[in-house]
């Protein structure tokens, strides 16, 4: 009981969405009816093709607003709907203003919404804007930049591969989020070169990451290198995972500790250091 | 906790680690689910693993439960019950890092009302909040403080009369303490 949303119908929202064209544009009205409609997709409703496209025609409209949560709500509507209809692209321009624009609170959604809509062909034409963006200062839309660019290697991954210098640059950025993605992406778009992946792994096994989230992902990297290599116990790609039991970071401890656990034919004496790593971490729990 | 052998060989090295986002409430009710692959890609498989991961979690006093070769982190609070997924050989902590960062911006966005009326109220911030944590399976954020910077909150106080008394008590106790120490 008491669920406000509860009883909402879906053909009934679909129409209220026609109040979108009116002017002045009412943002909070407009914003609750954008919110059922994402309660009603979250809830499995489904939406059809013709539907999905009025709604898109209608948002448009709204990016005349600047009301800061009517604005997060269509981003967020857009992308709940990107693959609902083959017209998402009207709303191309509105976003590359927003991602461009000064409103930093706008960019990293936008960037997030307008990679959503794209595919291989869009793509291009918004290259340059992307390539900026992977190393933007602010750190939100250089994470929302790449984590876009991993989802976009699935229809496009030669596009994406031109950027691999600026995905680099940002392997050294100081938020560890950033740290994280970026180490992420540019494994994604190595991996199929043994040599340049080992070549990355040492890099950053010597230098260090301050993301503990790199961490885990450098473990991870490290690990299916070992997998397919011989060199067994003496490689420094083990030393270094095992180094990792000593982390200041349990993230880390834990990561390193599942990694030795997890190897085919671990021995005792590899398995004793991690298996107190596990106990410290069992302890913490 | 998952020991032993991995026998499917080394866990991929991937920035998806995140397998399903859930709130549910305490009839096991579906209030928020964002599943990030297809795992269960029916609305029907996603009902019954809700209601199986429900059934199994919500009488429980402890964190983490393994079930369907996923591992489930979660936390309930009054009449809801907050859900992260992932593998069977995710790093739990990992996952414990988006509960974290999930309940902990639920918190201070209801300023600890963490409860399903006062969370249907806020839902499009709800939403918002789930959104820029995870991004189609991928962690973007585990600190609570800089994902509700990006969510802002139409200014719109909690009336008095939606307030315990003990909130109330509090908050005059807060000011009064305030006003002495200037």
């Amino acid at each position: 009981g008491n669920n406000p949303y509860a009883y909402i119908e879906r053909n009934v929202v679909l129409q209220e969405a026609r109040i979108f064209q009116q002017t002045p544009i009412n943002p909070r009205k407009c914003g609750e009816i954008l919110t059922k409609i994402i309660y009603l997709i979250n809830q499995g409703e489904i939406i059809s093709t013709n539907e999905a496209t009025e709604t898109f025609f209608a948002m448009t409209k709204l990016f005349q607003s600047n009301d800061v949560i009517l604005r997060r709500m269509c981003y967020l509507t857009i992308k709940e709907m990107a693959k609902m209809t083959e017209n998402a692209f009207i709303v191309t321009q509105s976003l590359t203003k927003d991602m461009n624009g000064r409103e930093d609170i706008f960019r990293a959604a936008a960037v997030r919404a307008l990679c959503a809509i794209t595919d291989h062909s869009t793509l291009q034409g918004i290259e340059r804007y992307m390539k900026q963006a992977i190393v933007d200062k602010v750190h939100s839309v250089s994470s929302a930049a790449l984590v876009s660019s991993l989802h976009l290697t699935k229809q496009a991954f030669d596009v994406v591969k031109r950027w691999v210098n600026e995905v680099q640059e940002s392997c050294s950025n100081d938020s560890i989020m950033v740290q994280y993605h970026a180490l992420g992406l540019l494994y994604h778009l190595r991996k199929k070169d043994r040599l340049a992946t080992s070549k990355m792994v040492t890099k950053f096994m010597k230098s260090g990451m301050k993301s503990p989230f790199a961490y885990c992902m450098l473990i991870r990297i490290a690990s299916k290198l070992l997998e397919e290599d011989d060199s067994g116990r003496d490689s420094p790609l083990f030393n270094f995972i095992e180094s990792c039991l000593r982390n200041k970071h349990e993230l880390v401890i834990y990561e390193a500790a599942s990694a030795i656990v997890n190897m085919p034919n671990c021995s005792a004496r590899e398995l004793a250091p991690a298996v107190s790593g596990w106990s410290y971490e069992l302890g913490a729990i | 906790v998952k020991l032993g052998i991995n026998m499917d060989g080394v866990l991929e090295a991937s920035l998806y680690t995140i397998k399903a986002i859930l709130i549910l409430d305490n009839d096991g009710e579906r209030l928020v689910a964002k599943y990030y692959d297809d795992t269960y890609p029916t609305l029907r498989e996603q009902k019954l693993f809700e209601k199986n991961v429900f059934n199994k979690t919500h009488k429980s006093d402890s964190e983490i439960a393994l079930l369907e070769g996923q591992t489930v982190v979660y936390k309930g609070n009054v009449d809801l019950f907050f859900y992260v997924i992932g593998s069977s050989q995710e790093n739990e902590l990992m996952l414990m890092s988006v509960l974290t960062c999930l309940y902990d911006s639920v918190n201070l966005l209801l300023r600890k009302n963490v409860e399903k009326r006062i969370l249907l109220r806020h839902i499009d911030s709800v939403f918002l909040i789930v959104d820029e944590i995870v991004d189609g399976g991928v962690i973007m954020q585990v600190d609570a403080s800089q994902v509700l910077d990006q969510i802002v909150m139409r200014g719109e106080d909690i009336p008095l009369t939606e307030q315990t008394i003990t909130q109330v008590l509090q908050s005059a106790k807060d000011q009064i303490k305030w006003s002495l120490l200037k």
